[in-house]
């Protein structure tokens, strides 16, 4: 009975030992990460992050205030140059992880700034609502200054005319 | 006393004046004023943020602190890389004539998104490892920079003229290129020479 117990026992623990060398083959074979992949993450990330910059340059250019952006760019910049030093290092993981979070700020980044740039279209598509306004508020004020020109002017003639000549020396 | 017409130049003037005042916001929605001489900063500051304290006698195992500095001066916003690198004397710098870089492989490097008219520091940390010294020579191993360890294995013989063992860390800017969607070398670099000497 007790050397039933005790084979049972050396069993379980054999099976447990096996399935745990299994489960952690397999967890290595999911996330094992080649040379290759890294250096595909870190490549793709720094593609995105040019594209995401070339969008805030189209923003700017557009007319958009796109300082807001820059500081998650610096983010996203930070997060590339960890990932390729994680690359050179042989810590292809931590490439990965760094690489994805490069990609995603830069995406976010890349969105906005369409958002941005749309906007600034967008305002831009009213510039004849500023030239009419200054074009009304030119006539107004040529209109007013002539206005008090002639009022002054009759003021003035009133004043001449109604003076009485005065003898000198 | 002021005649009549005095006075109509008076108010054609104050007219005019108005008159171009109201037409400034339209006038500014197409002029394009123009702009000064396109360029970036590049320079080094020492530990505590000032152009002092800089270090020279460096030694095995202790950290140095110095800033990089960037500013924008390109009339937008830009992109830059700053690529730290690291020589001996007989090694080469990059070429301000010729606008090349050198051919001496980045150590570390920063990547700075900066609005134009605006500047940046960014603090590098070094320390070294490896020193040995042997007859009239000295070896550097290892370059720690930002906690991010590098073998690069260089070698300077004694300078009998400023009595010591010379090595030149350097700063390259480069600059992100929309239209050929590249880096290109910014031709501006700077340097700080360290003089490694033996612990106390």
């Amino acid at each position: 009975m007790g050397g039933g117990v005790g084979l049972r026992f050396w069993v379980n623990v054999f099976a447990v030992c096996l399935l745990s060398v299994c489960v952690l083959c397999f967890v290595r074979g999911v996330f094992a990460v080649t040379f290759q992949e890294a250096s595909d993450q870190v490549a793709g990330a720094d593609q995105a992050l040019r594209v995401a910059f070339n969008g805030v340059l189209d923003a700017e250019q557009s007319g958009a205030n796109v300082s807001v952006l820059l500081p998650r760019l610096n983010e996203a910049g930070v997060a590339l140059s960890g990932a390729e030093v994680a690359l050179e290092a042989g810590n292809y993981s931590d490439a990965v992880s760094g690489a994805l979070v490069c990609k995603s700020l830069a995406s976010g980044v890349g969105d906005d700034a369409v958002v941005l740039k749309n906007g600034a279209v967008a305002a831009w598509g009213y510039w004849w609502v500023t030239v009419l306004l200054s074009v009304a508020a030119s006539v107004v004020f040529a209109g007013a200054v002539f206005l008090v020109w002639r009022w002054f002017r009759r003021g003035y003639m009133k004043k001449m005319l109604g003076s009485r000549p005065e003898v000198t020396g | 006393m002021w005649s009549l017409n005095d006075h109509r130049t008076v108010f054609m003037a104050v007219g005019l004046i108005g008159v171009l005042v109201c037409c400034v916001p339209s006038v500014m929605l197409f002029a394009r004023l123009p702009g000064g001489e396109k360029f970036s900063e590049l320079y080094v500051l020492g530990p505590g943020r000032m152009a002092e304290g800089y270090p020279y006698n460096v030694r095995e195992n202790e950290s140095y602190l110095v800033y990089v500095g960037v500013g924008n001066h390109m009339d937008s916003s830009s992109y830059y890389v700053v690529y730290v690198k690291f020589r001996n004397e007989t090694e080469p710098l990059p070429n301000a004539t010729s606008g090349t870089p050198s051919i001496l492989a980045p150590l570390f490097e920063y990547r700075l998104f900066l609005p134009d008219g605006q500047s940046t520091e960014v603090p590098l940390s070094f320390s070294f490892s490896g020193i040995s010294f042997f007859d009239n020579q000295s070896t550097v191993r290892g370059l720690v920079l930002n906690g991010v360890q590098s073998n690069v294995d260089k070698h300077v013989l004694w300078d009998a003229a400023d009595s010591g063992y010379y090595y030149q860390l350097f700063f390259e800017l480069w600059i992100y290129d929309k239209a050929a969607d590249m880096f290109v070398f910014h031709n501006r670099f700077v340097s700080r020479w360290l003089n490694v000497t033996t612990p106390v």
